[in-house]
């Protein structure tokens, strides 16, 4: 089964994989989102909100929708 | 007289400043409505 | 020797202390002002430097990267290409935060490759035992071919060697980080064949975002190297991990953690800032505190300011030979400039809470727990700014909406913004409810004016959030849902920063505002003691003629010729033509003048209503407050001001949208005139009608 930052729990540490760039704002791109950098889920918003993330040393919030393509291998 | 004088030069003053507010600017287009910079 | 003046640009991520760098400069040396034609905001300063020279300082608005996505980071690529504008930078002052260096060098790589001299200043540099970083600058320097100061902003350490490097400005080297060909070797080549002349990451600018270039016709370069916006954005992909791959490089040498001595203050705070019931407490204690403290403690100042410029009325009018100037003083332009200093207290009540909770860090932890939420009703988490900060101002507030990604939801909520108990509508609504509300306590401890004025603000935000939701429903526009918010660490607010702002917001509304309303005033006056024909100019024999079987006496007398008067003024005949629209909602015609007049600004109102009743009584030292008091129905012999027609006015000014400059940022934002005209028909027609409704159930 695939992964991606959506089904993340908290705590947990991935590595984001290829992504369709189309489905991702450039912002997200340009604070680190990008392959092969690591990813933590700090904290989810509760009734489905945004997810707290610390890609690559940046400190972002981004929707469900977006974390939802964004491929990502969970490290053990 | 003098009195007079003066109280009328104030009301010119903010009679023009009025103008020059709200209809004077209102002729002067900014950048932003000819082309695309962002704003959606 | 001569002075030489410079230019300096400050450029920065957001939450990088770049404004914080920018007061430590120029201290309190500094102008805001807008970009002709364009509503950013724009801040220069100057400061004095050694050897004689001058640098005007300019604080660009705070931005990512190049790769525009409003109209405040348009302006910063616009200036940066544009070598002929006369604010185009000498050498610009990258501002980074030692915590986010690695993302923060991204911006620095970009300017960098626009061959500008730049130094890199990395802030925050107290912070660095703590969070166990060490840098090794020299390294650094060498690597990023620039100089580096490295300074706490907060502390003031380092300000001296960055004005030092300043100075020293053309010694910087200004080769790029990055050979923007690497991005996609043929494309540049021929790219740069066309335009042999051009620097290659501008021609890629140009293309990739919407600015203009002098010189160089966008178009052209556009139709020649057409790429779709997919390609496009898988370039700028690709530009962006070479970009990072670089300062990967750099930074493995030149940046070491120690995670071991790292204390993560930031976790803590955020697992209850951020925590699904503990962070809706906290917020919600935080608002309640916010309103409850500005009607409490701004109530106090201007409670003496009312009663001083009443004195200063009276005052004036003694001492002064009388005549037609001395009255305008006593009655027009003494109490116009009272009308603007008793929001001061407010204002800048209402700007020292927003800017704590801006630099704190802390609203973008709001921003995060509320866009579920807001998005219910077709806003985003990102409208909750605007929203908050529209109790100070619609003007900020709407112009705060630029960062919201999606049209529809940025759209909405510039629509809905205005609702919002802005700091104008405070001043009338504490003079409606301190007349009209019994000053009582409710259950032994809730104060019934406060609770009054609280439950007006929840007013105003619940009809926002309800029009959201019907506008969401009738609008038919498709959006991606983008949504990318930084989550700042946290920082204690800066006290200096925060009064800057306070100062400069109130500023702001004194002399932009201010001048508006005592010029308005000026007018009224005017209108009020001038009138034409016969009712007015023998005012004294028709009321003697009136009272011809019973004579009054002096003060009576005084008193009678002083209402024929302005009854008959030509703000009277004004008012008196519009009376039938407006007396279904309990208003006589002098309050239906102060409607009109305030259109150019709610906080009008009070002001108009102190110029026609000072022009039309005899009693100077009266404050506004207790004329309004003693105002009487001629033909009921009620009060003027009861509690039916206090609550139609306080529900006419929470929904009418009485405010020029409002329509005019509207259009600014949204580009067209539909979307104000929108807005003014829909507020005005509903709060018409619910005045109606309320004045008529109630009475």
């Amino acid at each position: 089964m695939k992964n991606s930052i959506h089904s993340l729990k908290k705590g947990e540490k991935a590595t984001i994989k290829e992504f369709d760039i189309d489905l991702v704002p450039l912002k997200l791109l340009e604070m680190g989102c990008l392959p092969g950098n690591m990813v933590e889920l700090l904290q989810i918003a509760p009734f489905g909100g945004p997810l707290y993330l610390n890609i690559n040393g940046s400190h972002v919030a981004i929707r469900i929708e977006t974390a939802r393509v964004i491929e990502v291998e969970i490290i053990k | 007289m003098v009195q007079e004088i003066i109280a009328f030069i104030i009301l010119l003053v903010a009679v023009a400043f009025l103008i020059r507010k709200y209809f004077w600017k209102s002729k002067k287009k900014g950048n932003c409505g000819e082309n695309d910079c962002g704003c959606h | 020797m001569s002075i030489q003046n410079i230019n300096v640009a400050l450029i920065g991520n957001p939450n990088t202390g770049k404004t914080s760098v920018f007061n430590q400069l120029t201290g309190l040396n500094q102008q805001v002002g807008n970009y002709p034609g364009i509503t950013v905001e724009k801040k220069m300063g100057f400061c004095k430097l050694p050897n004689n020279i001058k640098a005007n300082i300019l604080d660009l608005p705070g931005t990512y990267s190049l790769n525009a996505s409003s109209i405040d980071e348009n302006m910063v690529i616009e200036l940066l290409l544009n070598k002929n504008d006369k604010l185009y930078p000498d050498v610009a002052l990258v501002v980074t935060d030692v915590e986010n260096l690695k993302r923060n060098l991204l911006l620095y790589t970009q300017i960098k490759d626009l061959e500008i001299p730049t130094i890199l200043v990395i802030n925050m540099a107290d912070r660095m035992e703590s969070k166990g970083i060490s840098l090794d600058i020299p390294y650094l320097e060498e690597h990023l071919k620039t100089k580096i100061a490295l300074i706490s902003s907060r502390k003031g350490h380092g300000i001296e060697e960055l004005k030092n490097l300043i100075v020293d400005y053309k010694n910087i080297p200004n080769e790029p980080c990055l050979n923007a060909s690497i991005i996609d070797p043929e494309y540049f080549k021929s790219l740069q064949h066309a335009f042999p002349n051009q620097l290659l990451y501008k021609l890629w600018l140009v293309i990739t975002q919407d600015v203009n270039f002098l010189n160089l016709d966008r178009n052209e370069v556009r139709s020649t190297f057409t790429k779709s916006h997919s390609e496009l954005k898988r370039l700028q992909q690709k530009e962006t991990i070479k970009r990072y791959q670089f300062i990967n490089d750099v930074l493995k040498e030149g940046l070491k953690v120690d995670h071991t001595v790292a204390t993560d203050f930031r976790a803590k705070l955020d697992r209850i800032l951020t925590h699904k019931v503990w962070g809706y407490v906290v917020f919600f204690a935080i608002l309640f505190i916010i309103f409850q403290a500005i009607f409490q403690w701004a109530t106090i100042p201007m409670d003496f300011i009312d009663s001083t410029f009443a004195s200063l009325s009276a005052l004036a009018a003694e001492r002064l030979p009388s005549g037609i100037l001395t009255d305008l003083i006593s009655q027009g332009i003494i109490p116009g400039i009272g009308g603007i200093l008793i929001f001061i207290p407010q204002i800048a009540f209402l700007f020292l809470f927003i800017s704590i909770l801006e630099e704190s860090g802390y609203m973008s932890r709001v921003v995060f727990l509320m866009d579920k939420i807001m998005r219910k009703f077709g806003l985003s988490g990102k409208s909750v700014v605007p929203l908050i900060s529209g109790t100070a101002c619609a003007i900020p507030a709407i112009m705060a909406t630029r960062n919201i990604e999606n049209w529809k939801e940025r759209l909405i909520t510039i629509l809905v913004t205005p609702f919002t108990t802005c700091s104008a509508r405070l001043p009338v609504y504490a003079i409606i409810i301190s007349l009209v509300i019994p000053d009582e306590r409710l259950f032994g401890f809730l104060n019934m004016q406060g609770l009054t004025l609280m439950l007006l603000y929840l007013l105003g935000f619940g009809t926002a959030i309800l029009s959201a939701y019907i506008l969401n429903k009738i609008l038919k526009i498709k959006n991606k849902t983008y949504f990318v918010v930084e989550m700042p660490s946290y920082k204690t607010p800066l006290f200096k920063n925060v009064a800057i702002n306070v100062v400069e917001k109130t500023k702001a509304f004194v002399f932009g505002a201010g001048k508006i309303i005592l010029a308005i005033s000026v007018v009224l006056w005017f209108l009020a003691s001038y009138g034409p024909g016969k009712n007015f100019n023998e005012a004294e024999a028709i009321v003697i003629e009136r009272h011809k079987d019973k004579p009054l006496d002096d003060f009576e007398f005084e008193e009678a010729v002083a209402s024929q008067k302005i009854e008959n003024s030509y703000i009277g005949l004004m008012g008196k033509t519009i009376e039938p629209i407006i007396s279904p909602l309990g208003y006589d015609w002098k309050i239906g003048i102060a409607i009109i007049s305030s259109f150019a600004a709610r906080e009008v109102f009070v002001g108009t209503l102190a110029t026609i009743y000072s022009v039309g009584g005899t009693d100077n030292e009266a404050t506004i407050k207790s004329k309004m008091q003693e105002e009487i129905n001629p033909q009921t012999g009620e009060k003027i001001f009861n509690f039916a027609s206090g609550i139609s006015l306080l529900l006419f000014y929470a929904f009418a949208l009485q405010c020029a400059s409002t329509l005019a940022i509207t259009k600014k934002e949204t580009n067209s005139w539909k979307w104000p005209m929108i807005q003014l028909v829909l507020m005005s027609g509903f709060a018409y009608i619910t005045a109606l409704l309320a004045y008529q159930l109630l009475k």
